[in-house]
């Protein structure tokens, strides 16, 4: 696992970025950070190559502001389905808590960690929940 | 008037002639080919691959669709088993290709270099060690791997030899053919592209010579668990051949097949310039 094969592995792992990703790589997001994202559904995407959850979210800090429109990134249809999710598992107006790893590059986006729908219970399977 | 005596005399001889050749058929069959109940037989001794499999490493993925501690473990252990030993010449391709590599993402950590052939096409030889979840067709004279992720692998077990030379170009998933060892499915490939092997346990960018030569030993190790031992030959580019023993597990939690490689129905991460982009809106 060092010298040359430890260079290897890592640069597979960071471009794999230690994702079931089938398509790209997750270096592109911050997996360091995690930001909650408190806002309002604006459209589910349950669509390949992976779903997509489009979140309009107030500045807390400034009420009368618009909200900001973040695209947070989820797995294939599949993959969520088998995490416990369903097409419908999201509507749009609905109020959320989403967890990301953020963007790198600093847009507004990431990759969805955790949904807390509007009755209060997160959505889908917890983390490493053996299926 | 002729024509008319002619299309009667045909359509009278027809259908004799169609049931004279259909029962020549079941009586004689051609050269190659089994009779209905020689093929029943065959088929009872073939092993029940039955059911949906997958890569034991994605086996309780998080929610961010990261790997689970147990799935990554045994990620590290496949690459640490499939490790190369490069003859000189290909371990400085290796290293040139690592380099640049490594030179892409300093220069821009922010957006990933694409470094893989297959994106959204289907991953390539062995395809088993992809995301996704896929299925045996076990036939007498072929078993057929299908993957949701669009991977399809043809695996003759009909006792054919490989193409002649002069028949064989680099293709994603090569030429299989295969036969069976008890409930043992022996498999020899050859003709696959190269720097493709063994898709991400490995690398993508392994560099490897048109002798990359394969054999898989796939067989049930019980009711839910499927075992692959590889042994992966390249006398030009590695010094010795690479062994390693993969498993796959019964998926339990899904019943359906779903075609999964559909890109174009919503890309939001395109390349640009070689690199992934996320469109965020």
């Amino acid at each position: 696992m060092r010298s040359t094969f430890r260079i290897s592995l890592v640069v597979v792992l960071a471009l794999m970025g230690t994702s079931a990703f089938a398509h790209h790589s997750r270096a592109m997001f911050d997996q360091t950070k995690q930001v909650a994202l408190v806002g309002t559904v604006k459209e589910f995407q349950w669509t390949n190559p992976h779903c997509w959850i489009q979140v309009l979210v107030p500045d807390s800090s400034n009420p009368s502001a618009e909200p900001v429109e973040w695209g947070v990134e989820m797995g294939a249809p599949v993959e969520m389905m088998r995490k416990g999710w369903k097409p419908g598992s999201l509507n749009p107006g609905e109020k959320v808590t989403i967890v990301v790893n953020p963007l790198r590059d600093g847009q507004h986006g990431g990759l969805v960690v955790s949904v807390t729908g509007p009755d209060g219970r997160i959505i889908g399977r917890p983390a490493e929940t053996p299926r | 008037m002729m024509a008319n005596v002619i299309r009667r005399i045909a359509v009278r001889r027809v259908p004799w002639a169609i049931a004279v050749t259909l029962i020549a058929g079941c009586l004689f069959p051609a050269a190659g080919q089994t009779s209905s109940k020689e093929r029943i037989k065959a088929f009872a001794k073939l092993p029940d691959w039955s059911g949906i499999w997958e890569l034991d490493a994605f086996v309780g993925q998080a929610d961010g669709q990261q790997f689970s501690a147990e799935g990554q473990r045994r990620l590290k252990e496949y690459a640490a088993a499939l490790r190369p030993s490069f003859t000189s010449e290909y371990k400085a391709k290796y290293d040139e290709i690592r380099k640049k590599v490594e030179a892409a993402i300093a220069a821009d950590p922010d957006h990933p270099p694409v470094t893989h052939e297959p994106l959204c096409a289907p991953p390539p030889f062995p395809a088993t060690s992809t995301p996704g979840m896929y299925q045996w067709r076990v036939t007498p004279e072929e078993t057929t791997f299908i993957s949701t992720v669009g991977a399809v692998r043809y695996i003759y077990t009909d006792g054919r030899s490989h193409p002649p030379k002069d028949e064989l170009w680099p293709t994603l998933m090569g030429d299989s053919i295969g036969h069976w060892e008890g409930d043992t499915l022996v498999v020899d490939t050859i003709g696959t592209r190269k720097r493709l092997y063994m898709g991400e346990l490995s690398g993508f960018f392994v560099p490897t010579s048109d002798q990359l030569h394969f054999t898989e030993r796939i067989r049930m190790v019980n009711h839910d668990q499927m075992q692959i031992d590889y042994t992966v030959e390249d006398p030009v580019a590695l010094t010795k051949p690479i062994h390693a023993v993969i498993v796959h597990v019964r998926v339990t939690d899904f019943n359906r097949m779903v075609e999964e490689t559909d890109c174009e129905q919503n890309e939001r991460d395109p390349v640009v310039n070689g690199r992934f982009t996320t469109v965020v809106k």
